[in-house]
């Protein structure tokens, strides 16, 4: 089977499984949620041998084009978010964090980003770029999770209704992202900041060079030290964290997605 | 007042402020261009030049009030580890008497006699419940009273201030960086040899090769190098991007590669008339005689040519994109033609100013010595931010996956139990643990 042939199987698969967590929303049958997870599990399988084979028959990483770039974000999505289930089961949130991984694998599937393999220029011909990328983009994956929860936080603190689990709800919310950040800010810290300045002190003799890329991914990662030290500080729990997470989450993004087509440097390959 | 400093200093307050000024600051230096000249923010940004040029902001990431911020940020960070550091310590070292802060659990008189029997006559059972889980036991007996110690995750208690001490660490090695890191760029053509300023070597290019792919895109830039040292060759090795030469405390890195056009070389077809069609191949700047009375001159060669509105001829890029020689033909020194000719455009005549109407010249091909593009740095920094990344790493790892846990069980002769937990942070999830582990109900209250 083609690359794309597995990647539109694992699409639709990660489709229905979103589709029966939104429906079990109401009928909340732990059937269905282990049937779903099961068939995530078998999505997440196709994807990755949809990777698998895209990188064989390329015989480069596949994260070099914008294109493959979001296609292996949302997988390390669909990782994330297999794993969170497994650990926290989150039957409510699940739906909505498949909801994500549709979103970013819809994205990746536009037409607007071209599918062919580029060849490497000379600076990403390296393994760094398999660490660098590879553990940043995981890294941030676990960061979409805390975004999405922190999201769900806030939506949930607008209608303060009286139900009965609702703030226990919200507090598990808060925790939810909480556990992420402390996943995914390791792995940035990792993948974005250490690796990048690694390979960046071996292709081009400086660590560092306040290029607009390696600002916003400082930026970035400012925002989570931030999260995590305005908990330390009594009071800074569920709203104002929620909205730095969501903060953190879209420099993320845009460090990603902005960077390379509004701002110019020396890092906008692709 | 000196307290009031310290407290500022070391306040998380301090911390939190800091970060957003930096982030905003940082936000700010990506959107505004960067190391361009004051002309440039008057003509491009003119309502807010005068505060960019002001503030510095031209330079941000060097400029005083961002370089004042960091400074801010390193000694709260400093001061701020210091701080949590003895009462950490204490903890440690307390094991008896008044215990460090931390949770009083609760007991119900099923759950003290039940932690009684342990501790005066199973200990060996209550001990190896929690060295299962990872914890250190102690017990001690002093003037009447027995303390139970159980710890794990000592690490973890010190995570925080590895990651701050990895922080202080890369912070410092970034100032070093700015302050002695050296760079220079260098161009070689094939076979030319440049002493390096410095340093008492010089670097000599042997061979320079660009790869490409099929599609006509850089593969890669080889540049075959020879190290030498008092006339002698001392060491050879092939740099390519990513893949640097080292050597006499300095890096050799393969930045990219240019073409020198003012020594192109262009194959010219002259034809004089019906029967005379010549080709010639002749270099920039030299004239040859190619046909008896015929002189031939390339005044001048440009790879993107562009005329301005002056009347002056330049170059767009260094790209050859549209190749242009300026030609000059003389029949015993009388000129018969003078022109630009394009390897592009062979028709376009506008820019000839020919004497002779049959003389007709064209330009077939042409090429220039590509030049490798070296650049030699020295930091003294990379180093340093290499093992402040390693215990910033070491120290994330240990904060959040291996959190401290403390147990203390006290008991004055002839009473109850009594037990206290600590954990860094989440005391409740600790609890939930512990009731689970020594089988408690789930009852506690602040101590
Ligand atoms: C970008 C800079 C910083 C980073 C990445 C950082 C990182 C961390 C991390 C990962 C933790 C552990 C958090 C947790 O367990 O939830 C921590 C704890 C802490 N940080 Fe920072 N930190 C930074 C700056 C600062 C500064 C400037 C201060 C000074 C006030 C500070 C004060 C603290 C304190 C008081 C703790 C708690 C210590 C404890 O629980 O024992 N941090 N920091």
């Amino acid at each position: 089977m083609s690359e794309y042939t597995l990647l539109l199987a694992a699409f639709l698969i990660y489709f229905l499984v979103m589709a029966m967590g939104f429906l079990n929303l109401f009928k909340g049958k732990q059937e269905i949620s282990r049937i779903s997870w099961y068939l995530a599990v078998f999505g997440f399988a196709l994807h990755s041998l949809s990777l698998l084979v895209r990188t064989v028959s390329s015989r480069q990483a596949p994260f070099t084009s914008m294109y493959e770039s979001v296609n292996f974000l949302g997988w390390s999505c669909v990782l994330a978010t297999i794993i969170f289930i497994r650990k926290y089961r989150l039957q409510k949130t699940a739906p909505y964090l498949w909801l994500l991984v549709v979103a970013l694998m819809a994205l990746a599937s536009s037409p607007a980003l071209p599918k062919e393999v580029t060849p490497l220029v000379p600076a990403l011909q390296s393994y760094w770029l398999w660490l660098h990328v590879s553990v940043t983009l995981l890294g941030e994956a676990f960061l979409a999770v805390a975004f999405v929860a922190s999201i769900l936080y806030l939506l949930s603190a607008e209608k303060e209704t009286a139900e009965e689990n609702s703030s226990g709800r919200k507090e598990r919310l808060d925790f939810i992202a909480y556990r992420a950040v402390t996943v995914g800010f390791p792995l940035f810290t990792l993948g974005a900041l250490v690796f990048g300045m690694i390979w960046a002190s071996k292709a081009w003799g400086r660590y560092w060079g306040w290029d607009p890329k390696e600002v916003w991914s400082l930026i970035t990662w400012l925002f989570y030290a931030l999260y995590l030290h305005t908990r330390l500080v009594h009071g800074w729990r569920g709203k104002k964290s929620a909205l730095i997470a969501i903060l953190g989450f879209l420099a993320a993004l845009f460090t990603f997605f902005g960077v390379n087509y509004l701002l110019r440097g020396l890092h906008s390959y692709v | 007042m000196l307290t009031g400093v310290w407290y500022f200093l070391t306040s998380i307050r301090l911390a939190i402020v800091l970060l957003i000024l930096i982030i905003l600051l940082s936000i700010a230096g990506s959107l505004i261009p960067q190391e361009q000249e004051p002309e440039f923010y008057q003509k491009y940004l003119p309502k807010i030049s005068g505060l960019i040029l002001f503030l510095e902001f031209h330079h941000l990431y060097r400029s005083p009030l961002f370089l004042s911020l960091v400074f801010l940020f390193l000694l709260n960070l400093l001061f701020c580890s210091l701080k949590q550091l003895p009462a950490k310590f204490r903890r440690l070292k307390t094991t008896t008497g008044d215990h460090p802060p931390g949770r009083m659990y609760k007991l119900s008189t099923e759950d003290s006699l039940k932690i009684d029997k342990w501790l005066n006559r199973e200990i060996l059972s209550l001990e190896s419940v929690l060295r299962k889980k990872g914890f250190r036991t102690k017990t001690i007996e002093e003037s009447g009273q027995k303390f139970f110690l159980a710890r794990k995750g000592i690490p973890g208690l010190f995570g925080p201030e590895l990651v701050h001490l990895g922080l202080i660490i890369i912070i410092m090695a970034g100032l070093i960086s700015a302050l002695f890191s050296q760079r220079i760029t260098l161009a070689f053509l094939e076979g030319q040899t440049e002493e390096i300023p410095g340093k008492n070597f010089a670097l000599r290019l042997d061979r320079f090769t660009t790869e490409y792919y099929p599609d006509g895109q850089v593969k890669s830039w080889i540049s075959e190098v020879s190290v030498i040292e008092n006339g002698q060759v001392k060491l050879q090795k092939t740099i390519r991007v990513n893949h640097p030469l080292k050597f006499g405390g300095l890096s050799f890195f393969q930045m990219g590669y240019g073409q020198d056009w003012d020594r192109a070389s262009v194959e010219l077809q002259v034809k004089l008339s019906e029967e005379k069609n010549i080709k010639i191949d002749i270099r920039t700047g030299e004239s040859l005689t190619f046909e008896e009375g015929y002189r031939i001159r390339i005044l001048s060669f440009v790879p993107d040519f562009q005329l301005e509105a002056s009347g002056r001829v330049e170059t767009r890029s260094t790209e050859p994109l549209n190749p242009a020689a300026l030609v000059e033909i003389t029949h015993h020194s009388e000129q018969v033609f003078l022109g630009w000719v394009f390897a592009r455009q062979p028709e376009r005549k506008d820019l000839h100013k020919r004497t002779r109407a049959e003389v007709e010249v064209r330009l077939v091909n042409f090429s220039a010595p590509t030049f490798s593009v070296l650049e030699a740095s020295s930091d003294p920094g990379t180093g340093p931010v290499r093992a402040g990344c390693i215990l910033m790493l070491l120290g994330l790892l240990t904060s959040f996956y291996l959190p401290f846990r403390e147990i203390r069980i006290k008991q004055q002769a002839g009473s109850l139990p009594e037990l206290y937990f600590y954990s860094r942070k989440q005391a409740e999830s600790f609890q939930e643990e512990l009731a689970v582990l020594l089988g408690l109900n789930k009852k506690t209250s602040k101590g």
